[in-house]
C-alpha cells in the first residue's frame, strides 16, 4: 500500500457521483498532457480539477444559474458522447464560456478543456490567464501563426480522452452576429474522427457585452444539436461549412430535425439503457 | 389488505376530529352521538408499475394492442390530463410521465415520426412549463417541449374544428390536431369517480361551445350526483359528445388511478383517523397548528402547495373507453367508498387548502364554495349525506383574496355578479355569454396564465346542487362581509354554527363530519 492522497482524492471523487450513473466505460482518465508544457498541463493534474470542480459546483454554477437563468435543450445528446468530441459554439461574450459549461453535464464538463486565445490570455496578461485555466480549464490557441503545433496540441487532447471546447468564429463577435467559422475546426474534427457537437448561445452580450467587465442579469438560452460525424471522405472545409450550418439553424428556432435529430433519435439519446449500454 | 371506510359515532372517549381550515387545520370536538365518515386507508400500490402499464397497452380491453395501432409515417397525437388532477400534485413520477414513457417507447419503436402531446386544459389555464415539465418528466419534457408539446387552446379560432351534433341538439368541438389526427391516445388519472371516461376528450379538448352542452345549470342540477356518473347528466351528456368523437377519430384510452395517500409524512396527522394518531401526530399537529396561526398566509400558502402527495399507482387500463372506463370506476370506488346509513340534518366539512382550479394560488371566495359545496358535498352516491333542507358547515378562512394572473375573472364575477345575484339561473342567465366573449378575458386566457373568462360560472354552477338542496349554509372562521356576499351565514366557532343550523333543523339535530381530505365517496343507503 502506497501513500498516494492525490489518488485516493482522485477515486473518492470519481467513486462518489451520486445520482448519476457512473461513467464505467467512459475512457480512461488520461495522464495530463505530456511536455511541452505549453498547453498548460498542470490545469489538467488531479489538484487543479479537484479545485476546479469545487469552484464550478460552489461558486460559478449558482452564479451562472443566477445572472443568467439559463435555458438548455438537448443536453441529452452529451450522454451520447461514446468518444472525444469537439464541442462548437457561436461567440459573442466573455460569459459565454461559463454559460456552456454549465450546460454540459457533469460527466462531460469535467473532461473538456477550452480553447482560449493565446495572444489574449496567455501574452498579453499572463497571470489573469492562469487563473481562467485553473477556472475553467483553458488552454493557450494560436490565432497568429503556427497552426500545424495548434492542431498538433489540439489533436492530442482528443486522443487523450478530453473534450475540446472551440469557439470556431476566433474571437467574440463584435455586434452579435454569428462570422464564419475558421476551417480548424473541421480539419480537427476530420484528422480525429471526432464528432462535432454544434452548440448555440443567446443572451451572453446582454449579460457582458463585448468591452464591459461587469457582468448584468439577463436572460440565457443554450441549445445542444445532434453530433455531427464527417463523412468518409468530406473535406474539412465542407464540413467546417456543414458545422457552421448547423450552429445557424440552431440559432433560428424552432431548429430542425436534421440539426437537432428527429424525436425518436431523441428520445432513444435520452433513454437510461442507453447510457447504461454505452 | 387495508382497512376499509368506517362510520364512527362520537363518544365521550374520541378524540377531536380534524377539520381542514383553509391553510391551516383545526381539531374541534362535536356533540356526543355525531358521526365521523373515514374514507378507507390507501390500497396499496401496483409492485410494478410499468410492467403494468406495458401489459395494459399490449393487452388492451376491447381494443387492439396499441404496436399494433402505431406505424410509420402516421399522424398521432396524445393527449393527457392537467394539473387539477390529482390533488395535491402528486410527487414525482406523476403517473402521466410513467405512462407516456412507455407509449412513446412504442412509437418510437414504430418509427412513429409525427407526434404531439398536447395537454388537455379544457377551459383551465394554461400549464407553465415547470408544471408541464413535473407531470410529463424531464425525458418527455426535454424532447418535445416547446413545439410538440403544448397546451390546448380552447379558443384558437384556428385550432379548434366543429365536430358535429349530438342526437340531443349538443354541438361537439374538438382540437384541431387531434381530430385530425390517425390516432388520439388519451392518458388518463381518474382521482374520482367523476373523472375519465368520455368526459376526458369532450372537455379537455373541447371549447368553449362544446363543453357549455353541459356546464350549464340545468344540467348539473340533474347531476345527483356527478360522482356517479349513472345518474349524472353532465355524464350522459359528455357520453353522448364522446360517442360522436369516437366515430370522427380512432381513439386509445388508458385510465390510471392511484390511492387516496394525499399527504407527505411529514403531514401524516391529516392522512390518519384521530384514535390512530401517535405522540409524534399529536406533536405534528401541534407544531403545524401553532405555525399555521402565527405565520403569514403567503408563507403558509407556499409551504402548503410545496407539499407533493405520495399517490401509488394502484390500476391502469388501456383499450375503447366505455369498457376501460367501466373497470376503472370500480378501482377508484373500491378505493373510495363507504357504506353511510340515512342521512342527518347537517354535515360539517373542512375546506382545506387546495381544489382543482387553485393550484399554486390562494382559494377565492368562489372557489371555496366551488369546492365546499361543489365537489366535497357532491362525493355521495345515491342520496346526499345532509337530508333536503338540511345544513351545511363549512370551515374556512373564506377571505376576499384573489389570484389576477389565474383568476382575473373571478374578481369581476364576485365584484359585479354576486353583487346582484347568487342565484345561478340568473347569473347563467344575465352575465354568463358577457363574460365568455370578453375580448380581454380571452387575451389572458390564451397568453397568459387565467382560466377561461366563464370560469367562475361553471365554478358557481358547480355548486347549484347543493345550494337547492341545502335549507343553509353556514362558514365557520369566515370573513363576514366575503361570507355575507356569498349569500350564506358566518359563524366564528363551530358551537355557534351548529346553534344556528338549529334555528333552521330543529333543536338536537342528527350530524355527520365528512373527514376529507383523504377523499372518500359516501354511499348513503
Amino acid at each position: 500500500m502506497s501513500f498516494d492522497p492525490l489518488g485516493d482524492l482522485e477515486q473518492v471523487r470519481r467513486g462518489f457521483r451520486w445520482g448519476e450513473t457512473r461513467p464505467s466505460t467512459w475512457a480512461p482518465a488520461a495522464p495530463a498532457v505530456p511536455e511541452p508544457a505549453t498547453d498548460l498541463a498542470w490545469a489538467r493534474t488531479e489538484p487543479a480539477l479537484t479545485a476546479r470542480k469545487l469552484i464550478q459546483r460552489g461558486v460559478s454554477m449558482p452564479f451562472t444559474e443566477l445572472m443568467a437563468r439559463p435555458h438548455v435543450s438537448g443536453r441529452e445528446w452529451l450522454d451520447q458522447l461514446d468518444r472525444s468530441a469537439i464541442i462548437v459554439s457561436n461567440h459573442v461574450s466573455h460569459a459565454d464560456t461559463q454559460l456552456l459549461l454549465y450546460a454540459l453535464t457533469d460527466r462531460v464538463r469535467e473532461r473538456t478543456v477550452v480553447s482560449a486565445a493565446d495572444d489574449y490570455w496567455y501574452q498579453e496578461h499572463p497571470w489573469v490567464g492562469r487563473m481562467v485555466s485553473l477556472w475553467l480549464n483553458t488552454f493557450p490557441f494560436s490565432r497568429t501563426g503556427k497552426p500545424q503545433t495548434v492542431l498538433a496540441n489540439s489533436g492530442m487532447f482528443l486522443q487523450s480522452g478530453w473534450h475540446l471546447l472551440i469557439y470556431a468564429e476566433g474571437t467574440r463577435s463584435p455586434d452579435g452576429r454569428m462570422g464564419p467559422f475558421r476551417p480548424g475546426v473541421g480539419y480537427l474534427a476530420t484528422q480525429n474522427r471526432a464528432p462535432v457537437v454544434p452548440i448555440h448561445l443567446r443572451g451572453t452580450d446582454r449579460i457582458m457585452a463585448r468591452g464591459r467587465s461587469i457582468p448584468m442579469p439577463a436572460p440565457a438560452r443554450v441549445r445542444i444539436g445532434k453530433p455531427l460525424v464527417a463523412a468518409p471522405k468530406e473535406d474539412y472545409r465542407a464540413f467546417t461549412r456543414r458545422i457552421e450550418d448547423a450552429v445557424r439553424t440552431l440559432a433560428q428556432g424552432p431548429p430542425d430535425d436534421a440539426v437537432r435529430g428527429t424525436w425518436v433519435e431523441r428520445w432513444r439519446a435520452s433513454s437510461p439503457g442507453a447510457r447504461g449500454r454505452r | 389488505m387495508s382497512r376499509p371506510g368506517a362510520v364512527v359515532e362520537i363518544d365521550r372517549t374520541m378524540p377531536p376530529v380534524l377539520f381542514h381550515h383553509g391553510e391551516g387545520v383545526r381539531l374541534e370536538r362535536l356533540p356526543v352521538g355525531s358521526r365521523v365518515i373515514y374514507g378507507p386507508d390507501p390500497l396499496p400500490g401496483l409492485p410494478h408499475p410499468q410492467r403494468a402499464i406495458r401489459r395494459a397497452l399490449s393487452h388492451p380491453i376491447e381494443d387492439d394492442p396499441l404496436p399494433s395501432l402505431l406505424r410509420a409515417g402516421m399522424k398521432l397525437t396524445i393527449a393527457v390530463d392537467d394539473l387539477s388532477l390529482p390533488l395535491p400534485p402528486m410527487a414525482a413520477p406523476d403517473v402521466r410521465q410513467l405512462v407516456l414513457q412507455e407509449v412513446l417507447e412504442l412509437a418510437a419503436e414504430a418509427g412513429v415520426e409525427d407526434v404531439h402531446l398536447i395537454i388537455a386544459t379544457g377551459l383551465h389555464r394554461r400549464m407553465t412549463a415547470d408544471e408541464i415539465r413535473h407531470a410529463v418528466g424531464d425525458r418527455v419534457f426535454s424532447t418535445f417541449y416547446p413545439e410538440r408539446l403544448y397546451n390546448h387552446d380552447a379558443e384558437d379560432p384556428e385550432g379548434n374544428v366543429h365536430i358535429g351534433v349530438t342526437e340531443k341538439g349538443e354541438e361537439v368541438t374538438l382540437n384541431r390536431r387531434a381530430a385530425e389526427s390517425d390516432l388520439v391516445i388519451y392518458v388518463n388519472l381518474t382521482l374520482v369517480p367523476m373523472d375519465g371516461g368520455h368526459k376526458s376528450m369532450a372537455t379537455g379538448l373541447a371549447s368553449y361551445r362544446g363543453i357549455r352542452q353541459h356546464h350549464n345549470v340545468k344540467t348539473l342540477l340533474g347531476s345527483r350526483s356527478y360522482m356517479h356518473p349513472p345518474d349524472s347528466d353532465l355524464h350522459h351528456s359528455c357520453i353522448r359528445q364522446g360517442q360522436l368523437i369516437e366515430d370522427a377519430v380512432r381513439v386509445f384510452h388508458i385510465e390510471t388511478t392511484v390511492n387516496n395517500h394525499s399527504f407527505p409524512s411529514i403531514a401524516n396527522f391529516m392522512q390518519k383517523r384521530e384514535t390512530d394518531w401517535t405522540a409524534s401526530d399529536q406533536a405534528a399537529f401541534l407544531a403545524v397548528k401553532q405555525v399555521t396561526d402565527l405565520a403569514p398566509t403567503h408563507i403558509k400558502r407556499q409551504v402548503f402547495h410545496s407539499m407533493r402527495a405520495p399517490y401509488a399507482l394502484t390500476s391502469v387500463r388501456a383499450g375503447q373507453v366505455d369498457a376501460v372506463h367501466e373497470k376503472t370506476l370500480e378501482s377508484v370506488r373500491e378505493q373510495l367508498t363507504v357504506e353511510v346509513e340515512g342521512q342527518t340534518d347537517i354535515v360539517t366539512i373542512g375546506v382545506p387548502y387546495i381544489g382543482p382550479y387553485n393550484v399554486f394560488a390562494p382559494m377565492n371566495p368562489v372557489l371555496v364554495v366551488c369546492t365546499g359545496l361543489g365537489y366535497l358535498f357532491n362525493l355521495y352516491r345515491g342520496r346526499p349525506v345532509v337530508r333536503e333542507g338540511g345544513v351545511a358547515i363549512l370551515s374556512h378562512p373564506c377571505r376576499y383574496e384573489f389570484d389576477s394572473v389565474q383568476h382575473p375573472s373571478y374578481i369581476d364575477f364576485y365584484d359585479e355578479v354576486l353583487a346582484d345575484t347568487t342565484d345561478p339561473h340568473q347569473i347563467e342567465q344575465r352575465y354568463e355569454e358577457r363574460f365568455a366573449t370578453d375580448p380581454w378575458y380571452r387575451q389572458l386566457f390564451r397568453k397568459s396564465h387565467a382560466y377561461h373568462g366563464v370560469h367562475p360560472f361553471y365554478a358557481w354552477y358547480w355548486a347549484a346542487h347543493a345550494m337547492q338542496h341545502l335549507g343553509d349554509v353556514i362558514i365557520v372562521g369566515g370573513d363576514r362581509d366575503t361570507v355575507h356576499r356569498l349569500g350564506f351565514k358566518c359563524a366564528t366557532r363551530l358551537e355557534d354554527a351548529l346553534e344556528m343550523a338549529e334555528q333552521t333543523v330543529g333543536r338536537h339535530p342528527s350530524i355527520s363530519h365528512l373527514r376529507l381530505p383523504p377523499l372518500l365517496l359516501a354511499d348513503v343507503r
